[in-house]
């Protein structure tokens, strides 16, 4: 097996690892400070305008994780 | 609710299992989220005894790090919030062991978890730490290609959303981890985020 091919993998664990356990470890189920979908949509589309609260807080909640992995998915598929 | 002078006699040892010390600072932000975690770590883990070992563990690496920070006068990105910093290190450390414990219960017969694996040094959660520590000390840019790359953007896609070329958005990425790496490499008991930085640091551009 290449390096190259070795070395994909690594990737794949450490960003795979980041994902499950970012899209797990915060249940916050009373979404608590959560910002409005429309915020996340927003980040997800313009980057460069992103508010770095948002982006604080999701590091600190999975379901808007999961929800702005959702958006970022969707965007991949049909960008604006 | 502030402890502040540990107006109550302190809960969590000084000295986490492994015989580590644990930071002045460090102990008192621990102290702090002491009922929050213990009551968050009972409802899932049920052993009181546990949850508090490993809340130590959490307040031990902790202080590995803050001692690294503290001989970076000029660090960037110190911690800010210490008490919130170790609560959530605590509550993937947590997660990760329930995690283990729903595997083992389901492998054994008689139904009853094994003791876990809790003091396992795999390296699993060093390199959580450096997850966390990569996403501190982000910029917006490189925390928004964390975001893209965890989805499964391609450096290509993701250099095209911020005008950069693939390989400039890996490299404007490596930055942050190299600094994460910076932080927390001086201070790692096993070499793991060593190794997992180094591993990172090497890759090639996605397609």
């Amino acid at each position: 097996m290449s390096r190259n091919k070795r070395r994909d993998i690594d990737e794949n664990k450490f960003f795979g690892f980041a994902k499950s356990y970012l899209s797990e470890a915060f249940p916050n189920p009373q979404r608590i400070g959560c910002p409005p979908e429309g915020e996340l949509i927003r980040m997800a589309e313009h980057p460069s305008e992103q508010d770095e609260e948002i982006s604080d807080h999701l590091t600190g909640c999975s379901p808007c994780f999961n929800r702005y992995m959702q958006i970022l998915a969707k965007l991949r598929t049909e960008p604006i | 609710m502030a402890t502040n002078g540990f107006r109550v006699p302190p809960r969590v040892s000084p000295i986490d299992r492994l015989g580590r010390d644990i930071d002045p600072a460090v102990l008192v932000a621990a102290e702090e989220v002491y009922d929050r975690a213990l009551e968050h770590g009972v409802r899932l883990l049920g052993d009181p005894a546990v949850v508090v070992d490993t809340l130590e563990q959490v307040a031990a690496a902790v202080s590995r790090l803050v001692t690294t920070q503290a001989s970076r006068p000029d660090d960037p990105c110190p911690i800010k919030n210490l008490p919130g910093y170790i609560f959530r290190s605590f509550v993937r450390q947590i997660n990760r062991l329930k995690r283990k414990q729903v595997v083992l219960v389901n492998g054994n017969g008689d139904g009853e978890a094994s003791q876990p694996r809790w003091a396992d040094p795999s390296g699993a959660f060093e390199i959580k730490i450096l997850v966390d520590e990569c996403l501190a000390v982000c910029d917006r840019v490189a925390r928004d290609m964390f975001w893209r790359r965890v989805q499964g953007f391609s450096w290509d896609e993701i250099g095209k959303t911020h005008g950069l070329s693939g390989h400039a958005a890996q490299e404007r990425f490596r930055h942050a981890l190299r600094r994460a790496q910076a932080r927390l490499g001086n201070g790692t008991r096993s070499g793991v985020i060593h190794e997992a930085a180094h591993r990172i640091e090497k890759l090639e551009p996605g397609t």
